[in-house]
């Protein structure tokens, strides 16, 4: 990590408080409206998926019912759900739209997620062996982690949890790794395991059993189209997600240089460790502004569509402290994440020779 | 078959697993909402049909609830919802029309005056139209009148006349024989709220005594005075019932005590949020919000809903001032007082509003 004396970190905290304290003072309608139009939105696309699933037998309306399907759960699992349980919109004492109440749909019950995402990652971004985002405990994507064996296969694992991302996500609190070296025990986790398998099994049963058994002559049809559904998010949000840490450039930290750290090192923790893509506003919805993903860290309870405008503000401040604003297209930062894991699968050896060869990307 | 309680049961089984919330109904808001705004779930919605002038800082909005909100008893009170520039604000406010007309015509009215900086008052004021549409919650509150035909006097000041307007026309309805009287302090005449419906019930109901004080016409201020009770013919057996500002409040419930009226017979409703004395030694300790994971340490000086706020917490609320139970929420451990009426909880796990619970020692709070 960049390293700052303590005066300049002081600075920092101070440049990116302004910029916080300026949007929480404009906050009103524009943004309620914002979050109530994406809302229909969703709920338009939702419907419309629905309603016209079962009429899938014929080709173009099953393109058109599952992508609109699919499009409807990013939407309101990353721009609606995510944002909301951050409070991005708490000041709206709308109960509908409330951090603590928000359930989401997807397998993770909005209250682990509260835990694992809002409580444990955002507070340990990128620290290794505190923040379990960094690889979800099974991939090895920095030299903090030996390497094993095990490892040269992980890009399988990868696929694996991109396209069963949600049952990924939904068992991130089990802590599997610590129960496989013994640290815990299983039944430490019972009362976690109880509401994973009442809410997976909720969407499973909706998504699965309900909608295919209410339009039983097509139910292979609406059950083929509600799986692709659910795969095109799996898909599209694991990229997101991935494409926020662990790009090229994202740093990683160690517990030492983080202990007892200042609101302005934390600040430059987020802001070293996360990573953003460029796009158009569509990209920008889709990924829950997620593509600002530097900005989302450093503030993440401010509404998230106000990212773009605060970007030019954090651009801003980066540029006076010398700090690297880590953004590139989509396809740059993605294709650096595949890099990641795959170098990491190799041994250390083997890496730096490949890394050392001319890279044409 | 399935009677209407399981079957609504079952149909919110299902609406929770297919929209994982629990008024899964109101998961076609934001699409109902566009098409009619009647048609809302979350919240009973009502249309404002009409909008009078009562004084010059006062207005009475004459709203039409859609058709499945519950009703009221005279002298109930609603919450309303309101977004003002994008927040919801939850209020509550008493209904001043006689719950015959919602039962005829299907309208209530809302008799509200412009409080100094109230944001909702006032906006309601200036930007409320006929054609909007607000939110309604249920009616709640026990201010209600006797069953039995006792003899009634009401002590009301400037907007605490509201919910007795509400009694008075439902007595008048019924045609109530004992004796009823009416002493409505007001700062000048001018501020008579709903004055013309005050004369009429007077004239075409003879057991109703109406006698209106204006507080601020003279040099002093003229206040409640041991004369006027004096005035009210057998006063030790009427049921009496109270609704202004703390101060007048204070003063009757001192001068009916005096007169050997027990407490059982006398009903109050308030529209600020006392501050029952609290034996401060004991009060404060050091607070923690568990879903959030903060902790702070309070004074005993304030209630945990600012607490809460003042640690960036945002909590729902409405009234905050312990009515209408919005910002009710899971305490864990530790007791609390409660403000309103100076007791303190246990110490287990149990309900508590936290607009008016003040921490009593360390205090766990679901937030
Ligand atoms: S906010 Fe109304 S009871 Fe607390």
């Amino acid at each position: 990590m960049k390293q700052m004396n303590e005066a300049q970190l002081n600075e920092l905290e101070k440049d990116l408080n302004a910029i916080r304290d300026e949007v929480l003072a404009d906050l009103g309608e524009r943004d309620a409206n914002y979050i109530r139009r994406v809302v229909r939105l969703h709920r338009a696309l939702e419907v419309g998926g629905r309603v016209m699933m079962p009429f899938g037998f014929i080709p173009p309306v099953f393109v058109a019912a599952t992508a609109m399907l699919g499009v409807s759960k990013i939407i309101e699992n990353m721009e609606i759900g995510h944002n909301v349980m951050h409070g991005q919109y708490d000041w709206m004492n709308d109960p509908s739209l409330h951090s603590q109440t928000y359930e989401w749909d997807t397998v993770c019950t909005g209250d682990s997620w509260r835990l694992t995402h809002n409580y444990e990652h955002h507070t340990y971004t990128n620290i290794i062996g505190k923040d379990r985002d960094y690889g979800y405990a099974l991939l090895r994507l920095s030299d903090d982690e030996k390497w094993r064996p095990a490892h040269s296969l992980q890009f399988i694992n990868y696929i694996l949890l991109s396209v069963f991302f949600q049952w990924g996500v939904g068992l991130h609190e089990l802590e599997f790794e610590r129960i496989r070296r013994g640290e815990i025990s299983l039944k430490e986790k019972l009362p976690f395991l109880k509401g994973f398998f009442r809410k997976g099994g909720r969407q499973a049963f909706k998504d699965y059993v309900f909608f295919p058994l209410i339009t039983f002559p097509v139910a292979p049809i609406v059950l083929a189209g509600n799986i692709g559904a659910n795969l095109i998010r799996n898909l599209w949000s694991s990229t997101v997600i991935f494409c926020g840490h662990f790009t090229q450039d994202a740093e990683t930290f160690t517990e030492e240089e983080c202990e007892g750290e200042s609101k302005g090192h934390w600040y430059l923790r987020q802001l070293t460790g996360s990573s953003n893509f460029s796009g158009n506003r569509f990209v920008h919805l889709l990924s829950g502004h997620l593509s600002y993903q530097m900005e989302h860290h450093v503030f993440p309870d401010l509404p998230a569509h106000r990212y773009p405008e605060i970007s030019e503000k954090v651009q801003a401040v980066c540029k006076k402290h010398g700090i690297h604003y880590n953004t590139g297209s989509f396809a740059r930062q993605y294709g650096t994440v595949l890099k990641r894991i795959l170098s990491y699968s190799l041994p250390d050896r083997l890496r730096e020779k490949w890394t050392a060869l001319p890279q044409s990307a | 078959m399935l009677s209407r309680t399981e079957r609504t049961s079952a149909l919110q089984w299902l609406g929770k697993q297919l929209f994982n919330r629990e008024d899964p109904a109101a998961f076609f808001d934001p699409l109902l909402e566009r098409i009619n705004p009647m048609w809302v779930q979350q919240y009973t919605p009502a249309r404002v049909e009409r909008i009078e002038d009562e004084t010059a800082d006062t207005k009475t909005f004459v709203l039409k609830p859609a058709k499945r909100w519950d009703g009221f008893k005279a002298g109930q009170h609603v919450n309303i919802c309101i977004d003002i520039d994008g927040v919801r604000r939850n209020r509550t406010f008493s209904l001043s029309s006689a719950p015959a007309q919602w039962h005829s015509n299907g309208m209530v009215t809302l008799t509200i005056k412009r409080l100094p900086g109230g944001l909702v008052t006032n906006w309601m004021h200036d930007n409320l139209k006929p054609g909007a549409t607000i939110g309604l919650g249920e009616a709640f509150g026990d201010f209600l009148i006797p069953e039995a035909g006792e003899p009634l006097l009401y002590i009301a000041g400037g907007s605490g006349i509201t919910p007795v307007l509400s009694q008075l026309e439902t007595l008048a309805a019924a045609n109530y024989e004992a004796p009823v009287t009416l002493l409505y302090f007001v700062r000048t005449q001018a501020d008579i709220i709903a004055a013309q419906k005050l004369y009429e019930l007077r004239q075409n109901w003879d057991t109703l005594t109406l006698n209106i004080i204006a507080t601020n016409e003279s040099e002093t201020p003229r206040f409640l005075k041991d004369v006027d009770l004096d005035e009210v013919s057998g006063i030790e057996q009427r049921r009496c019932y109270l609704c202004g500002p703390k101060g007048l409040m204070d003063l009757a419930t001192a001068l009916l005590t005096q007169r050997g009226i027990s407490e059982e017979r006398m009903h109050s409703t308030f529209f600020a949020a006392p501050k029952a004395a609290l034996d401060t030694d004991a009060l404060g300790g050091e607070v923690r919000f568990s879903t959030s994971d903060i902790r702070v340490s309070s004074e005993g000086d304030a209630p945990l809903l600012d607490i809460a706020e003042a640690a960036k917490l945002s909590p729902r609320y409405g009234c905050r001032m312990g009515i209408c139970h919005q910002c009710s929420c899971k305490k864990t451990s530790g007791t609390v007082v409660n403000r309103l009426t100076g007791k303190s909880s246990g110490p287990g796990e149990e309900n508590i509003q936290l607009c008016v619970s003040v921490p009593q020692g360390p205090v766990t709070v679901e937030l």
